[in-house]
């Protein structure tokens, strides 16, 4: 019985010209998406690998010098992009590309790709596929089934149907599964490209930690979809008239899909306010400054030393003092940039709950941020790269450092290292975190889309159940 | 007659309750909407503020220490405040800021993802002129809820949910032909419906808007503020005009409410988020811009190159600064290492320069891709001009940016002069050192680049009135 209404339910909406127009527009506005997506993301890639494999034959290719000249020079870490950047972009536009790991400085990102794309239009934003699916798709979904009970009831069939004596909630599950698969002849097979040119430019080695990411998204767009077909179909069997349903879904769909993300961003900004980068300096710089602990802690190192090896010179020492100066001075460092740039990234990561958390309104700000999530595009991504590369920095300062302790110097002289130090340096290998680890981030998001389809299905069972001629 | 079929529609209109929650709505909209540019605006002054403080502080910290050294109480630090190489490089630098104009608050445009202060010293201008303010990039990614977005959204979707009825409710209701029995035109009917509608809602959104301005504390007296009040109000109206316009016509086609409403919400969808976004798209497809990755990969092998080369370069340096020859004392002045420096610097950004080019050569591609479709979506023009009139728009910035490159120049061949003087900074000199100085862009620019896209706004709003005042001739009620 189920099926037969579905099936009649399909060949009405393959019938209806609107449909036809609406979903081809659709199917060609997420392919299109995909396609430059995945022309984006294949160009950075390229260019991000080379510059990185560039970066280590400059690192290795450094002129003998003094191995804290080594440390000054430096290394880039440039932020690779994630297979799946190609779906959804998140935040990468926002973020800089490249961070420069150097000497006694935790630096900051630069270049926001958004300050060089900056064209009078660009707050409007791109039409990435997952805009595609967050936004318009919904609205497929609404247009479909808007008057799927309301439009029966003006028409005078809805009476007819209730006669014969099907139940009313199989009617509701053979509507339901008709929309769904109408909606899956436009999403099924741009899904299946979209994978297939995934799998077309990912090594073998990646590929099994997208796989996972790839089926988890996939998965959310589905409850995403479905949240909106509960609703649509709740909205048609309780509404007096198709005009009062569509109505109502058209005014859910503009709160949740463009007042909603903007008011709880902002929301999120008074809640959680961050510092300007003005401030973030001048206290940071102030912390910096402040070494009396520091200069006491050098002081007793260099005491116990002496008292070690018996000497009152620096310069009678068997080790590099200057060595020991510098490495502690880094350490004082680190705890610096640690809690100053920890705190910011804390705020950030408040903000973005307080985001999530609109999910409660809108489903759309819970797929949202599910989706960056594990598309490795959002900021925990971010922060997850950040401390990867500076983790990195402290292991290129130590071993420079660690070279200049086991060769002391003479005062005027100068300790001069080669190739062979810089080569002792590992290369920077960054792992992006696993599917569960971009999870773990978005629990509440999760929890909120179940709860929405959750209790969308109770009011369509419900308001089936009731359903009027 | 005018009048009664608009006060006679007023009573109408009100006696529901549709219209009154609309208008709550749009009010609370409005201020938060204000509200939330005012604290961004407040917070880039406080920042400009801090910014200002800071200096000030760090001049006085400076000018300590050089009288400190100079009277022998304290040994001269690496980079010595008496040294112009360190002084216009890591120790004395300026900011170049641009504040935010008075009317900032109403579109926060693009201000939040561009620079609106550098830190100006003798590093290359790639290093000078980027900065970044401190962001939650989820933030910038989702935009900013400011009263330009409620007008370029939410607006519209205002329009159509008052005005998409206008005639078929009359039919679904029986009352058209009624109505239509009376010796009055269509036209005059729709116009005095119409134009209710359109003095309400245009009236309530300004009304509001400049309540809104005015408890946020800002000053409409100045000359310029009421200049730029008035194109935006003309930019608004403008821009409902074209919105009245589209459905006039699409209400002129006589079909069901609900047939009217879905027609309606997909040219807003399509105008509003789709026209704009795929735009950007192309934009980004077709002229893609380059990673800055690969300016990265550039500037590092070039500085490399011209480190290596050292005071090799000085020749070539001095071939293109000839005024610096002639101030130097002797030959020895010429070939000091902070000059070398500034060979170097001079060196990489000469070789790096075709690179960072492109960027400008893509972003100006990019852009006339834009102003040439850009007539296809009212919606970009408005927020333009709105963006525009509020001073965070990207012709502002441009200004701006010139602006701290002349400043950035200047700075630079002040203290490359000094450097090649030797001359040694007293703690007066610093008093003298030139602070950028912010010129607003001349008003009448902005007026005649926002006179020009209400004057379009209008234009189509009114070639749409005109073709439904002709479909309305034809209407007949009889299907």
């Amino acid at each position: 019985m189920i099926a037969t209404i579905a099936k009649k339910e399909m060949t009405e909406m393959f019938r209806d010209g609107r449909f036809r127009l609406a979903s081809a527009v659709v199917a060609i506005l997420l392919l299109a998406s995909l396609a430059a997506g995945w022309k984006q993301y294949a160009n950075l890639k390229n260019q991000h690998d080379t510059a990185q494999r560039a970066e280590r034959t400059n690192w290795l290719g450094q002129k003998p010098k003094n191995p804290h000249q080594g440390a000054h020079y430096g290394v880039y870490a440039f932020k690779p992009k994630s297979q799946l950047s190609t779906v959804d972009t998140g935040v990468d536009p926002y973020v800089g590309v490249a961070v420069y790991l150097e000497a006694h400085k935790q630096n900051e990102f630069k270049f926001r790709p958004a300050q060089d794309a900056a064209t009078s239009i660009q707050r409007f934003g791109e039409l990435t596929a997952a805009v595609v699916l967050q936004v318009l798709i919904p609205l497929l979904i609404i247009l479909l089934a808007f008057s799927t009970f309301a439009g029966e009831r003006e028409q005078g069939t809805l009476r007819q149907l209730l006669s014969l004596g099907v139940e009313r909630t199989h009617l509701s599950m053979g509507k339901a599964l008709g929309v769904a698969g109408a909606l899956a002849v436009v999403i099924v097979p741009a899904t299946l490209i979209g994978v297939f040119a995934l799998a077309l430019t990912s090594g073998s080695g990646l590929l099994a930690v997208d796989v996972a990411r790839t089926f988890l998204m996939v998965g959310a767009y589905s409850l995403y979809f479905l949240i909106f077909l509960a609703l649509s179909l709740a909205v048609s069997a309780w509404s007096s008239s198709s005009r009062v349903a569509l109505v109502v879904l058209l005014s859910f769909w503009i709160v949740n899909s463009l007042i909603a993300t903007r008011a709880f961003s902002d929301l999120a900004g008074f809640l959680h306010p961050t510092p300007s980068e003005v401030e973030f300096d001048t206290t940071l710089q102030r912390d910096l400054a402040d070494t009396k602990g520091l200069d006491a802690k050098l002081d007793e190192i260099k005491a116990g030393l002496f008292q070690k090896y018996g000497v009152n010179k620096l310069d009678d020492l068997p080790v590099n003092f200057r060595a020991i100066s510098l490495q502690e001075a880094e350490e004082h460092g680190f705890t610096i940039f640690e809690k100053h740039f920890g705190n910011v990234f804390d705020r950030f990561e408040e903000q973005n709950a307080v985001y999530q958390w609109g999910g409660v309104i809108a489903p759309l700000l819970a797929v949202r941020s599910l989706s960056m999530g594990l598309a490795g595009t959002d900021f925990a991504h971010h922060r997850h790269f950040t401390t990867a590369a500076e983790n990195y920095r402290r292991t290129i300062i130590k071993h420079m450092n660690d070279d200049i302790f086991i060769h002391p110097t003479k005062a005027g002289e100068e300790y001069v290292a080669d190739a062979e130090l810089w080569k002792k340096v590992p290369e920077f290998q960054y792992e992006a975190p696993g599917a569960s680890w971009a999870l773990s981030h978005y629990k509440t998001s999760i929890a909120l889309l179940l709860l929405w389809l959750l209790s969308g299905t109770v009011v369509v069972a419900v308001a089936s159940r009731r359903v009027q001629a | 007659m005018l009048g009664r079929i608009a006060r006679h529609e007023a009573r109408m209109l009100f006696s529901e309750k549709t219209p009154w929650l609309v208008l709550f709505l749009l009010g609370v909209s409005i201020g938060y909407a204000v509200l939330n540019g005012l604290e961004w605006t407040n917070f880039q002054r406080a920042t400009l503020k801090n910014a200002l403080d800071e200096q000030d502080q760090r001049y006085t910290n400076l000018k300590t220490q050089v009288a400190a050294i100079e009277s022998g109480k304290m040994r001269a630090p690496f980079a010595d405040p008496r040294m112009p190489d360190s002084v216009g490089g890591r120790l004395a630098w300026t900011y170049a800021a641009m504040p935010p104009s008075e009317l900032s608050p109403l579109s926060i445009g693009q201000s939040d993802v561009l620079p609106y202060y550098f830190r100006v010293s003798t590093a290359s201008k790639e290093s000078v002129l980027t900065s970044n303010e401190i962001e939650n990039p989820h933030r910038l990614l989702h935009g900013r809820f400011d009263l330009s977005f409620v007008i370029i959204y939410l607006f519209p979707l205002l329009i159509i949910a008052l005005s998409y009825n206008l005639i078929s409710a009359e039919q679904e209701q029986g009352t058209l032909a009624l109505l239509l029995s009376q010796p009055i035109p269509l036209r005059t009917f729709m116009s005095g419906k119409i134009g209710l509608r359109a003095v309400l809602i245009v009236g309530v959104v300004i009304l509001f808007s400049v309540i809104g301005i005015v408890i946020g504390g800002i000053s409409l007296v100045s000359a310029d503020v009421l200049a730029r009040l008035t194109a935006w109000t003309g930019i608004v109206a403008a821009y409902a005009g074209f919105w009245f316009g589209t459905v006039l016509v699409v209400t002129s086609f006589g079909r069901p409410s609900a047939t009217n409403a879905m027609a309606l919400s997909a040219i807003w969808l399509l105008l509003v988020v789709v026209l704009p976004s795929a735009m950007n798209m192309a934009a980004s497809v077709l002229y893609p811009m380059p990673s800055r990755v690969d300016m990265i990969a550039a500037l590092r092998v070039a500085s490399d190159e011209a480190s290596a080369k050292g005071n090799k370069l000085l020749a070539k340096y001095y071939g293109d600064h000839p005024e610096l020859v002639a101030v130097s004392d002797n030959q020895k002045a010429l070939n000091d290492v902070a000059i070398t420096r500034l060979a170097i610097d001079d060196e990489i950004e000469q070789r790096v320069r075709p690179v960072v080019d492109r960027y400008d050569i893509q972003l100006s591609q990019q852009q006339s891709l834009v102003d040439r479709f850009r007539i296809f979506s009212p919606a970009i023009i408005a927020q333009d001009a709105l963006n525009d009139i509020a001073g965070t728009g990207v012709a502002r910035y441009r200004h701006f940016i010139s602006l701290a490159e002349d400043y950035h120049k200047r700075w630079r061949s002040l203290f490359a002069l000094m450097i090649v003087k030797k001359q040694k900074f007293t703690p007066a000199m610093y008093d003298d050192l030139p602070q950028f100085v912010y010129q607003e862009e001349r008003i009448d620019a902005v007026l005649s680049r926002t006179t020009a896209a209400a004057a379009v706004l209008f234009f189509f709003g009114g070639i749409l009135v005109m073709i439904a005042i002709g479909r309305f001739r034809k209407f007949s009620v009889v299907s």
